[in-house]
């Protein structure tokens, strides 16, 4: 009985082809400009900030006109492709880094921004290393807004009262699961109905346990189709996040859970500890209060090949899209937005830290967030997100391998060898194509 | 003689100029696309690449469907659907449908359960899905709670995190959903039943299981038909209450054909590949409701 709500298929299809057949609309050179801005953050309090952006935008750009829209982290992944393909694209969107944002640079719907970027006081004003994973083949295609890592918090008062020092190693870390476990507390929490979650835990043991040269060959698929995703690093990788559910340091039914759930356990006392991004500090900081957790750096990777050092996260920011009518107008836009003074009203308002150069301060943001963010500047690099990182097919395969790790109906092993399977055709087809 | 030719061209014309406008939106949003639908299967392509850049793969991306695990696995899981609904949704709804018309309930309680029984279909679909989600949480959920009250901690699940539980339990809560909907459609079919039968048959002796089934299932027989036809297609097209509760996971465990569909189009971006789903989804469901309307013929043809 779910029939008329979703006459999807059909509909879909038409929805498609009307999408791919509509016509953008052209303005003469005095009328108004409008822009068309996308980003993935429908939450009120992101809308009030982009809305405040826009407003203090029109009023020094009187003919220019913003038009933003927002869909959510999860559907903005399937959304966004399908609008760039339409007649219609956004002059102004959000992509993640790296393999997501290469998609559209290589597929020329991006536009370079080298000449409107460097050789500007705009170059000054952006945190550098946040440019590399918006660059592909020495052309800068975006620009990031915010930057993003992921950090093990913890309830303080639960290690202290257990007497758990912040682990630096693995079987420090397995210890400290053990003695919450013992005291009847959950480990860690964690929620994992949409995979990206785990994959977050992946990505962390991939950067740590595989050699930085060998995963990224991999990624890129550049490795000879024999070695791709075969180095041992990854089945250990997968071992090791195995052995944290095996264990119980999870909650149960992880794979049922949201993540937003998993985190309102974790800051009602439930759980020790979640694995959470830097720009997670802020609401549980507004829910538990500032002083009542902690955070450390996960040592995912302690004996492992790779790179301790790396740091698991990314930038989030904007592309410029290369069919728009108003790419002026649409850079114009995206410097008043990355600029230091908005910059820093973002910090503020949101607590999530800037971009901009010097826009996260101790006046301007939690000083676990200044302090997260200076571990973050020692960082020898970001590992960016495993789930935009590689080729969206490899990624269809291996994060629902993931949930069958959890739920124990395969191996790492198997899982591995059938990502292998799957990197291999894919390269297979980029060779052909 | 003109006026003759004019009017007899009238009469031959006149039904197909009203026909036009229905015939015109069916061939642009329903026989088309499924033509586009069929040709977009012989190419791969995603949504990034123009028209020229499709590659011309033949029957290769049906020859992909057909070894492809988890297009089983979908199969599998609407077919479970199908069942399960037939026999809840259809089956045993005209069960409650015959016994809430029966006089062994008052009027008040009769129409109290008529209404309590009816509210799940007129809630949005995604509220229902958080709503259980919430429910059957492994920790905090009513129903894992409720088992361990009442001594079955055993049967105790993370049940929309188990591979063997999913899809079953996001059927339960499409079966919760509808039984009261489609309950009231045979209660409808039920008061049309001429009063008289059941008046004769219970002068004839004829207790109620025997009225249940001598005068009540014949005499709902169009509207059983029916809504099996519409319960089986509606179990191959189910999209919405799996994507809100489980996104197909864990592990593909629950995917059904729609979710599938979609990943592989909108997440995957293999257009070519979905296109060829969404053909092979076409069949299933043309053959069941072809399958339907002959079925259907005969039965009426008989009772006629």
């Amino acid at each position: 009985m779910h029939r008329r709500r979703f006459g999807k298929l059909l509909i879909v299809l038409v929805l498609v082809s009307l999408l791919v057949g509509g016509v953008g609309i052209t303005a003469a050179q005095d009328e108004p400009v409008t822009i068309r801005f996308f980003h993935k953050w429908p939450e009120p309090e992101h809308i009030a900030y982009y809305e405040w952006v826009i407003d203090q935008f029109e009023a020094e750009y009187p003919n220019i006109n913003v038009e933003m829209e927002a869909v959510a982290d999860e559907p903005y992944k399937d959304k966004i492709r399908v609008v760039m393909a339409s007649g219609e694209v956004p002059d102004v969107f959000f992509s993640w880094a790296g393999e997501f944002s290469w998609k559209f640079a290589r597929s020329g719907r991006a536009l370079p921004l080298d000449d409107y970027f460097y050789g500007t006081d705009w170059e000054d004003q952006i945190v550098a290393s946040a440019l590399e994973p918006y660059k592909l083949d020495g052309h800068l295609y975006g620009l990031p807004m915010r930057i993003n890592a992921k950090f093990m918090v913890y309830n303080k008062q639960m290690f202290e009262d257990l007497g758990l020092a912040e682990p630096t190693t693995w079987d420090e870390f397995l210890a400290a699961c053990q003695a919450l476990k013992d005291a009847s507390i959950i480990p860690i929490a964690f929620g994992n109905e949409f995979p990206w979650a785990s994959s977050h835990y992946i990505g962390d043991f991939n950067a740590k346990l595989v050699a930085p040269e060998v995963r990224s060959a991999d990624y890129l698929l550049e490795a000879d189709p024999d070695t791709l995703f075969t180095d041992p690093g990854y089945v250990e990788a997968l071992a090791r996040f195995k052995l944290l559910n095996d264990e119980g340091y999870f909650n149960d039914g992880a794979n049922a859970l949201q993540h937003s759930l998993a985190r309102a356990s974790f800051v009602a006392g439930r759980a020790g500890m979640m694995f959470v991004e830097l720009e997670e500090f802020q609401m549980i900081a507004d829910d538990m209060g500032a002083d009542a957790f902690g955070y450390f750096v996960f040592p995912s990777g302690t004996g492992g090949a790779g790179d301790q050092n790396l740091m698991t996260g990314a930038p989030d920011g904007f592309m410029v899209s290369a069919e728009s009518e108003h790419p002026e107008e649409a850079i114009a836009f995206l410097h008043f937005m990355l600029s230091p003074e908005r910059g820093e009203e973002y910090v503020r308002q949101l607590g999530i830290p800037s971009a901009v150069v010097g826009a996260a301060t101790e006046e301007t943001a939690l000083p676990l967030v200044v302090d997260a963010l200076q571990r973050l500047n020692e960082a020898s690099g970001m590992a960016l997100w495993l789930d935009t990182d590689i080729d969206i097919k490899i990624v269809e395969v291996y994060l629902p391998g993931m949930q069958a790790v959890l739920s124990g109906s395969e191996s790492p092993e198997s899982v591995m060898q059938k990502v292998h399977d799957i990197a291999v055709q894919v390269q297979a087809e980029a060779a052909t194509e | 003689m003109a006026s003759l030719g004019l009017s007899r061209w009238r009469k031959y014309v006149t039904p197909y100029l009203f026909l036009l406008p229905t015939l015109i939106i069916m061939i642009v949003f329903v026989y088309h696309p499924i033509v586009e639908n069929f040709r977009s299967s012989l190419y791969n392509w995603n949504t990034f690449s123009g028209q020229e850049n499709w590659r011309y793969v033949g029957l290769d991306n049906y020859r992909r469907v057909f070894d492809d695990p988890i297009f089983y696995t979908s199969i599998k899981n609407n077919i479970w659907y199908a069942v399960i609904s037939v026999a809840v949704q259809v089956c045993f709804s005209l069960g409650l449908a015959a016994l809430l018309e029966s006089t062994l309930l008052s009027r008040f309680s009769s129409s109290f359960f008529r209404t309590v029984l009816f509210l799940p279909s007129v809630l949005a679909v995604t509220i229902i899905g958080i709503t259980w989600m919430l429910m059957l949480n492994p920790s905090t959920g009513l129903v894992n709670q409720v088992l361990d009250e009442i001594g079955l901690a055993a049967v105790k699940h993370t049940w929309l995190g188990e591979e063997g539980t999913a899809i079953f339990s996001v059927i339960g809560v499409s079966q919760w959903q509808w039984t009261g909907y489609v309950m009231i459609l045979f209660i409808v079919a039920i008061q049309a039943i001429p009063h008289e039968l059941y008046e004769a048959a219970r002068i004839d002796g004829a207790n109620g299981l025997q009225q249940f089934w001598h005068i009540t299932v014949p005499g709902v027989r169009e509207t059983f038909l029916v809504m099996t036809t519409i319960t089986v297609i509606g179990a191959f097209k189910v999209f919405d209450i799996v994507w809100v509760m489980t996104a197909g996971g864990p592990n593909h465990a629950s995917e059904v054909l729609g979710n599938y569909l979609y990943r592989v189009g909108f997440r995957n971006d293999e257009m070519g590949y979905a296109s060829a789903l969404a053909g092979v989804m076409f069949l299933i469901t043309f053959a069941l409701s072809f399958a339907q309307i002959r079925f259907n013929g005969t039965m009426s043809r008989e009772t006629e």
